[in-house]
């Protein structure tokens, strides 16, 4: 079963600081590294939100690198395939394959490493925020914005039953397995296809009884969600500008190497 | 599969988002209005999004041992339609990209186009014309799955191969690498997952059949056949 990020946001020591303040270092992150023309931007951003969710969230760091190394496998195949098919000009090396000549120019090579640390820089901005906010604490900035309630209701109830079925599954996953129901691949496939059935049969019926109950209990439509103030702290904020400024001079700076 | 967060240049992750937003803001409007009609929906779709993502992180066993997971849209494509499947796609994405690391923000909008918009609505087509055209419903749950898991591929790499043109065979070229490395690989996946679908279908069948009644899946007089043929 994957690692719910989740877990640890909700123990992490960043979990009570300003909502917005995370969402705003976020997004910048993710739209500098994703705009930036050289690799050193994304890596930087990279390095600076590793060290923040390692040093001020605490994160176990052998944790951390493992969920770093999730999107390799798409990442290692896809970035091989622009560095030789992307670009042209002087190959730095080619090989013939069946009579094909494959190479790796200059521009191919330079695009992979754009878009490999852009990955880097995306993937930890992403994680600084799975792991210090909880969704919980998102869901009342989302309440802020013009999204319709039906949604926003259906995203709630959604993330409260995501953990009661990942329970159940689980346990019938154990459960099934104890009894050597993943032996080979024909009982895994039979195993796989019953704990699906069983988990749609049962997602229904809670379904059902949560409308029963949440009727009992005067539920019209709306339910209503407190979020306390959080000002942000003055530490904090300088903190958050040198990131912005550091991120942002080198980015200037960087604009003119033209990698591509 | 997913398009990791960053992976897409500037054009491209703001393209893929013009294209989802309004399709998304018209499941929206469908589903305000399903659930001003019937209030008792709202807990329905929610366990059904909570479903969708619970399939979609477990394991699907494979013979390569290449781990791969189910999309599990395809199912809810056939059940309550593009429309609604979309929107319940958009937030199960998000809880992936925040919860798994699986996907990504600026990447949202492409993944939300392969697997919410136009690998369910492609599963949705199919199912209703083959049932239309009086095929057996479970090798139609088979086909229309597997074909929307497998379309969902060869849409992420057109997305890729749009983003990055390959420098001799343009946009054509490098959709040509992308797909035989993404989309041929897949194949197995998929047949997997409409089997899969299939047989939880059987079971449902069985078990709780007035459920796809209610969806408006199969008629009265179908799941009647269906377990006449089981017997």
């Amino acid at each position: 079963m994957a690692h719910i990020l989740d877990d640890y946001a909700v123990l992490s020591p960043l979990r009570y600081k300003n909502n917005w303040l995370k969402i705003a270092i976020v997004t910048f992150g993710l739209l500098a590294g994703v705009s930036s023309n050289s690799p050193l931007v994304p890596f930087l951003i990279a390095i600076c939100m590793s060290f923040a969710t390692l040093y001020f969230a605490k994160v176990p760091a052998s944790f951390y690198f493992r969920i770093l190394a999730a999107p390799a496998g798409f990442v290692i195949v896809s970035v091989v395939i622009i560095a030789f098919f992307f670009g042209e000009g002087a190959k730095l090396f080619s090989f013939d394959v069946f009579g094909l000549t494959l190479g790796v120019s200059k521009a191919g090579l330079d695009m992979a490493l754009l878009v490999f640390a852009r990955t880097l820089g995306g993937m930890s901005c992403l994680f600084f925020l799975s792991l210090t906010t909880p969704m919980i604490e998102l869901f009342s900035v989302l309440k802020a914005t013009k999204l319709p309630d039906s949604f926003l209701e259906i995203a709630m109830m959604m993330y409260r039953y995501i953990f009661v079925f990942l329970d159940v599954a689980v346990g019938v996953k154990y459960a099934q397995s104890v009894r050597l129901g993943y032996k080979d691949f024909k009982t895994s496939f039979r195993s796989m296809v019953m704990l699906g059935t069983n988990l749609f049969i049962r997602s229904w019926e809670q379904g059902e009884k949560i409308y029963v109950s949440m009727n009992a209990r005067c539920y019209d439509g709306k339910l209503i969600l407190l979020d306390d103030k959080r000002p942000v702290e003055m530490p904090e904020l300088m903190l958050t500008l040198a990131y912005f400024a550091l991120v942002v001079l080198t980015f200037y700076f960087t604009r003119t190497v033209s990698v591509l | 599969m997913h398009v990791f967060e960053g992976f897409l240049p500037s054009p491209w992750w703001q393209l893929w988002f013009v294209f989802s937003i309004p399709v998304i803001l018209y499941g929206m409007y469908k589903l305000n209005k399903l659930v001003s009609e019937r209030r008792e929906v709202v807990p329905l779709l929610a366990v059904a999004g909570a479903f969708i993502f619970v399939l979609s992180s477990l394991k699907l066993p494979s013979v390569t041992g290449s781990s791969s997971h189910p999309t599990g849209t395809g199912m809810a494509a056939i059940l309550f339609g593009p429309a609604i499947t979309a929107v319940l796609g958009v937030i199960v994405l998000l809880y992936q990209a925040l919860f798994l690391a699986h996907g990504g923000i600026t990447t949202l909008g492409a993944n939300t186009a392969s697997m919410a918009i136009i690998g369910p609505l492609v599963a949705y087509l199919f199912y209703r014309a083959a049932a239309k055209s009086g095929m057996n419903f479970y090798l139609n749950v088979f086909l229309a799955t597997a074909i929307a898991d497998w379309v969902t591929y060869v849409v992420t790499s057109a997305q890729l191969a749009l983003a990055f043109p390959s420098a001799e065979g343009g946009i054509l070229g490098s959709f040509t690498a992308f797909a035989t490395v993404f989309a041929t690989t897949q194949v197995p996946l998929a047949i997997m997952e409409g089997a899969l679908t299939a047989l939880i279908m059987k079971y449902v069948v069985q078990i709780k059949s007035d459920v796809l009644v209610d969806l408006d899946v199969l008629t009265t007089s179908a799941v009647t056949k269906l377990k006449e043929a089981m017997e």
